[in-house]
């Protein structure tokens, strides 16, 4: 589970330095929303069977997440 | 079992998580679609190969049918008069997109426990001063989804 929110850009050096771990991606909450709108907005229906690769990088390019961290 | 027939299945778990916030049981499963109880299982297993969903290890038990947990989390989701658990900061605000539902959120900073409320209201997300940090890069998401 290590999709998380922090308070503030402080707070997650402090975590990452707890975590002896390396950043990886920083996303503001509008970002975030504009991807979950993306990603779940049909997960409900009937019609939903599951995406591609090319459809998932897709997404992200719309939103312009087009760092290494985002490709295969 | 044919794919239809499982992604019917698939359909029937995700609308029960958004009417009850709980996944349905096998049995409730088997009941619904007129299978036996190893038919209902057996597709539980396919949409878990599938990535459809993740159940709990050696069970049949649905742990997460992204956005949604099948177990309580530090993300809560309160949409439609009911309390959602969500399995990280990204799938908190995936409920109320999944639901096309207005939403109040209750999380907390990773690092020091403080409280975080974010409102979903009118298509638009409000929220002071947080961010969101994805850890593990996408080519790693699917090694181990509860790590990720």
């Amino acid at each position: 589970m290590n999709m998380q929110f922090f308070r503030s850009e402080e707070a997650l050096s402090e975590w990452l330095g707890s975590q002896d771990a390396t950043r990886g991606a920083v996303l503001s909450l509008s970002t975030l929303w504009d991807l979950s709108q993306r990603w779940y907005h049909n997960r409900l229906s009937l019609d939903y069977y599951g995406r591609t690769l090319e459809q998932v990088q897709q997404i992200f390019k719309e939103i312009k997440l087009t760092s290494s961290f985002w490709t295969m | 079992m044919n794919g239809d027939k499982v992604w019917e299945i698939r359909t029937f778990i995700y609308q029960h998580f958004a009417e009850t916030t709980c996944p349905p049981h096998v049995d409730e499963v088997a009941s619904r679609f007129s299978l036996s109880h190893d038919e209902a299982v057996s597709a539980y297993r396919e949409l878990h190969q599938r990535h459809a969903l993740y159940l709990k290890p050696n069970t049949h038990e649905i742990l997460m049918a992204n956005p949604f947990s099948g177990v309580p989390t530090p993300f809560q989701v309160h949409a439609n008069d009911r309390t959602y658990f969500a399995n990280c900061a990204w799938d908190a605000l995936g409920i109320p997109a999944a639901l096309h539902t207005d939403a109040e959120i209750e999380a907390a900073c990773a690092q020091n426990g403080e409280l975080i409320r974010l409102r979903v209201s009118n298509r638009k997300v409000q929220g002071s001063e947080v961010l969101v940090h994805f850890l593990v890069p996408f080519r790693d998401w699917y090694n181990d989804l509860t790590y990720t």
